[in-house]
């Protein structure tokens, strides 16, 4: 059988690295061992060369059809390894100096990014869970880390826990979905469950708890329990993988299954998604409001825009390409916006943090002397997750808007007036930390803060990218528009 | 009811029998004895669906590695400690969830799959399996390994004990309700540049 | 079936009941070479020889009063034993003595189940046991049984995992899990003309491997830790006494004669041998005898070695089991690998022996640089040598009349 190397060239680039990075973790000594951070830094760019080039050649089928590159799997792709490179810069000094388990932590950084570029691309059930569990298991042990602190320990047990109960459940559905349909692969699923088999209720079930799997990967409200305390106990930059890689990764997971395999029973999940929807974004709002720490604030945010990008998936009905194009598409474009605006907001985060320690929102009080640049680029980032106008935020819940415009339901406008009234009550805290950074005083012995090149290079270039994006959404908008699910053969 | 039908019931209630066990008996080194023979006994269906190897397989792996490493982390941690009784207050709460799930699945399963008769089952043969795994699937198997390499290493990072040389950490963070690191103004100072250990002290809207 | 049922009876009898002689023998034998080795006499009393001592001391085992410690924790107590004899007898199942007999009327293979996954059932079989040492350990509820019982299951599992790659390599050169397949494998040599093809010579390593992964695998001196009895009394069976204890005895003893099959059947050809062209109705004799024999040749290396060497340490022993012999035993499954797919490829055999014996080599060149080193790391000694040459300070000999005489009376 012959192996379509270049289709999962950015996946081998990521594989090679991670062993490399192994290896020279276990060559190098002392200082020495921070070298291991641009050597997956050069392996990232190399993946996203091929990604690049991946573009131009999609959609190719490998695996007799298990796999998939199409233009919506090299968007995904070039979504995670952007973040993957954001994130290993605003690692870099934040690790080196916390003398962890430097090597370990990029290997399993990049092994969870591997899982992550397989998702949109996976087109049988068994890839997408493996996929999956990728993704989660060095997440858990990323998480927990920093083994003497208490409260690492505790956000990895919990964040272990529901993982592997969410796993569990996912699991017995997708043996459920394949007892039933005969086939992993999910446009088997898609024929059968268009067939006779939509309507056992056996099977609808198992379609609701593969659902609920990524449920909890997008922290979605029933399963969010794990978020707020696993990102504020998790050191930062894998509280900012989880808030958006992960997250993404889910996404691109519930995509591809719900728009492909299960979409000839869409009208049974997705007014359900649907209420989650509302249910999501309407919590997370809420309990962020009372939120001290600046992390766990994030956390109920990043919650919160989980359930803006849920409404489109309440929009979907069986049938219906004109409807489900545009949802996958507004998903897409609110992830990348998403990304762009949350991982600048951890890295500002971590320039903060990383030395005093500091991490309640009183803290913050009096960034804007100390250090301008971190203070505007905080501002920026938040007014965006707001979604101000002049930022892309304000065109990724416009994305939404528009999705549901396609075709008018009264379900689809129920799901954007709450969008609307969130975002209103958002603007309460985000604006909240942008007084306390602009209008509070420093405190006394506040030293001023000297962020580290890469990091301050990343908040830049996201800085630059939030303004550019909301100027000319174009930029990102049109590429996605001509993004569509390929057929596996 | 055949012979087959026969041997397929009494393995299937070794196998359920002994799974309620696992999750009623009080005693922590028991339950996983009983995991074991519930293992084992699931082992036996597949031997009774025909599939040999995966059956050999199943008591290979799950009863001769997994559930022995079981035990043998519960002698290293707390089955010295003679008669412990494993009492959960939430035993009502998890009856009542066990009780509805099985009656919902039951309710579910038996009109979707019941009456239904298989022709004779035959297991696969060990060339099927191995072209399914290294041929049909070698894309998911290969990730696969990636997957445990990553589980080994973390699990030897989570095991580690001794201060090796990158797995130093400065300080130990524990966890204080209130504003610990008020009163301690001069903490971080005093670590100099490993900071990161501390910062969860002023840990906000717990 | 259309064989008469008297036929699968007689198979299962006549594997069993010539198990069991030949552990009675190994018994006896034991006693009497150990003995020699340290200049004493050895039983010598029952029988010719002392041969019926075994049979004597079983009898008094089985009247002995068994009294059940207060502490221990039934059934568990009760069944650990049961579980170990049972595995020990389950597991020769898949083991033939011989090839086809023909005996009133009827030809069937002397084996009692012939599986196509027989070299899984031995695993298998192996890993139950592991439950009845750990077990006994734990049910005894008392400090020393524990340790013992810790030890050597960690001992155990570690050791299955080399002896599992060992047999894989096996099974990747014989293309079948299928015991009568890899004993049909070993026939003829495809190598050198008219020599026999026993697996030990192409996969010398993986043999190595097996054959130092049995000895820990039956908890055999000199990795007997999980009885060392100069630190944990009796180990795992302490709490022991009566049948119960005889049953420890005997899965320990059943142990190396299972062993001795295995890496007979899997490395050694089985039952192949010459069969100088005699008649039917009398070869089928030889196979029996050949099988036996190399048999008896492992069980007496058991013997020797328990005379010979004492007892490792236990930190040496698992650095041996998971950075000597693992590592050996994978890279000699992808050599052997190797080699099979380039037959398929069409590759000369000379191209194929140059690349394995260059693969030998590279195996070699590990064992000798890389192992030492990295035990020597483990250890907190560093420079000491990585294999215990027995210290003439520690001669065996008193520990093993000690030995001896806890096994007459127990």
């Amino acid at each position: 059988m012959a192996i379509d190397w270049l289709a999962i060239a950015p996946e081998v680039a990521l594989t090679v690295t991670a062993l490399l990075v192994l290896a020279a973790d276990l060559a190098l000594r002392g200082d020495a061992k921070q070298l291991v951070n641009p050597l997956a830094m050069i392996g990232t760019v190399v993946a996203i060369v091929f990604a690049v080039v991946l573009w131009a050649e999609a959609p190719r089928v490998a695996f007799e059809g298990q796999y998939v590159v199409d233009s919506f799997a090299v968007a995904f792709k070039l979504l995670f390894l952007g973040t993957l490179l954001a994130i290993l810069a605003i690692s870099a000094r934040y690790f080196a100096e916390g003398r962890y388990f430097q090597g370990e932590y990029y290997f399993l950084l990049l092994t969870a990014f591997i899982g992550m570029l397989l998702m949109p691309s996976a087109r049988d059930l068994l890839v997408l869970f493996i996929a999956l569990e990728t993704v989660s298991v060095p997440a858990f042990v990323m998480v927990g880390m920093r083994k003497r602190d208490l409260y690492s320990s505790e956000a990895a047990l919990k964040f272990f826990l529901i993982g592997v109960l969410s796993a569990a459940l996912m699991l017995f559905g997708m043996s459920m979905v394949y007892g039933f349909t005969g086939t992993t692969r999910l446009e088997g699923i898609a024929q059968a469950l268009a067939g006779d088999a939509g309507s056992v209720p056996l099977l609808l079930g198992s379609v609701m708890l593969v659902i609920v799997g990524f449920g909890f990967k997008i922290s979605a409200v029933p399963f969010h329990f794990w978020a707020p305390d696993t990102y504020a106990g998790s050191p930062l930059p894998v509280a900012a993988m989880l808030a958006v890689a992960s997250k993404a990764a889910g996404f691109a997971g519930l995509l591809t299954i719900a728009f492909v395999a299960f979409e000839p029973v869409a009208d049974v999940w997705a007014p359900v998604l649907g209420v989650l929807a509302i249910l999501t974004m309407t919590l997370g709002n809420l309990v962020a409001l009372q939120q001290r720490d600046l992390i766990r604030l994030l956390a109920y945010s990043s919650i919160a825009q989980a359930g803006y990008m849920l409404i489109p998936f309440g929009l979907a009905r069986p049938g219906a390409e004109v409807v489900n194009q545009a949802a996958v598409r507004a998903v897409l474009f609110y992830l990348i916006a998403y990304a762009v605006m949350n991982v600048g907001a951890f890295a500002v985060a971590i320039g903060v943090n990383r030395r005093t320690g500091e991490r309640s929102i009183r803290d913050y009080a009096g960034l804007g002397t100390r250090s301008p640049l971190l203070a505007l680029a905080m501002t920026v980032f938040l007014l965006s997750l707001g979604g101000a106008p002049l930022t892309v935020g304000l065109w990724a819940k416009f994305a939404i808007i528009e999705a549901v415009a396609v075709e008018v339901t009264v379900f689809g406008l129920v799901m954007a007036s709450f969008l609307v009234v969130n975002s209103v009550i958002a603007f309460f805290y985000y604006l909240r930390v942008i007084r306390e950074i602009w209008f509070e005083p420093a405190a006394a012995e506040a030293p001023r803060l000297q962020p580290a090149l890469s990091l301050s290079v990343v908040v830049v270039v996201l800085m630059v990218g939030t303004i550019l994006l909301g100027v000319l959404p174009g930029l990102v908008a049109d590429p996605t528009v001509v993004t569509t699910f390929a057929t596996g053969g | 009811m055949t012979a087959h039908d026969l041997v397929f019931v009494i393995v299937g209630l070794v196998t359920a029998v002994s799974a309620i066990l696992v999750v009623t008996s009080r005693h922590l080194m028991h339950a996983a004895l009983y995991l074991a023979l519930t293992l084992t006994g699931i082992g036996g269906v597949f031997l009774v669906l025909g599939a040999g190897f995966i059956a050999l397989v199943q008591v290979v792996v799950y009863v001769g590695a997994v559930a022995v490493l079981f035990l043998f982390g519960l002698m290293l941690t707390r089955a010295p400690i003679g008669r412990e009784a494993l009492d959960s207050q939430n035993r009502g709460l998890g009856l009542a969830v066990a009780g509805a799930l099985f009656v919902l699945l039951a309710a579910l399963i038996i009109p979707a799959f019941g009456g239904e008769s298989t022709a004779e089952v035959t297991g696969p043969t060990i060339e099927a399996i191995g072209i399914a795994i290294f041929a049909d699937w070698v894309l998911p198997f290969e990730v696969l390994s990636m997957l445990l390499l990553a589980a080994l290493i973390g699990a030897i990072l989570l095991a580690r004990r001794e201060a090796g040389e990158s797995g130093t950490e400065a300080e130990v963070t524990r966890i204080e309700m209130g504003e610990a690191l008020a009163d301690e103004p001069d903490r971080h100072e005093a670590v100099g540049t490993s900071a990161p250990a501390g910062e969860l002290g002023a840990g906000g809207g717990r | 079936m259309d064989q008469p049922l008297w036929v699968p009876i007689f198979q299962t009898l006549v594997v069993f009941v010539y198990f069991l002689l030949v552990t009675a023998v190994l018994i006896w034998a034991e006693r009497r070479v150990v003995a020699r080795m340290q200049h004493r006499v050895g039983p010598n009393r029952v029988g010719p020889f002392g041969a019926l001592q075994t049979l004597v001391d079983g009898a008094k085992m089985f009247f002995k009063e068994d009294p059940t410690p207060g502490m221990v924790n039934n059934p568990v107590y009760t069944i650990a034993p049961l579980v170990g004899v049972i595995a020990g007898f389950l597991s020769i199942a898949v083991i033939p003595l011989g090839f086809d007999v023909t005996l009133f009327g009827e030809t069937f293979p002397l084996v009692v189940a012939d599986l196509n996954v027989g070299v899984l059932w031995i695993l298998a079989m192996g890993s139950i046991h592991v439950y009845s040492v750990f077990l006994a350990g734990w049910s005894s509820n008392s400090p020393y049984p524990l340790l013992g019982g810790i030890r050597s299951s960690a001992q155990m599992v570690s050791y299955e995992i080399a002896q599992g790659l060992a047999v894989a390599s096996v099974v990747v050169y014989a293309g079948s899990l299928r015991i009568s397949d890899i004993i049909a494998g070993q026939q003829t040599s495809t190598l050198i003309e008219g020599m026999p093809g026993w697996y030990a010579i192409p996969l010398f390593p993986a043999f190595l491997v097996f054959v130092i992964g049995m000895v820990a695998e039956a908890g055999r001196p000199p990795f007997d830790l999980a009885e060392a009895e100069g630190e944990l009394v009796g180990g795992f069976h302490t709490e022991y006494s009566g049948m119960r204890f005889g049953m420890f005895m005997l899965a320990e003893f059943m142990n190396v004669v299972t062993m001795s099959a295995i890496v007979v059947t899997l490395f050694l050809g089985g039952p192949n041998g010459p069969t100088f062209g005699l008649p039917d109705a009398i070869a089928w004799v030889l196979p029996i005898l050949w099988f036996s024999l190399k048999m008896i040749g492992f069980i007496f290396f058991f013997i020797l070695l328990r005379g010979a060497l004492p007892r490792y340490r236990y930190d040496r022993l698992m650095s041996l089991g998971w950075k000597v012999l693992i590592p050996i035993a994978l890279v000699w499954v992808l050599v052997t690998a190797g080699f099979v797919l380039l037959a398929e490829e069409g590759i000369a055999t000379t191209v194929r022996l140059v690349l394995a014996g260059a693969a030998g080599l590279l195996v070699l060149a590990l064992l000798v640089t890389a192992g030492p080193a990295r035990l020597a790391g483990a250890s907190d000694r560093p420079k000491r040598a990585p294999i215990p040459t027995p210290a003439p300070d520690r001669a065996p000999a008193s520990r093993h009349v000690e030995r001896d005489r806890e096994e007459v009376a127990p």
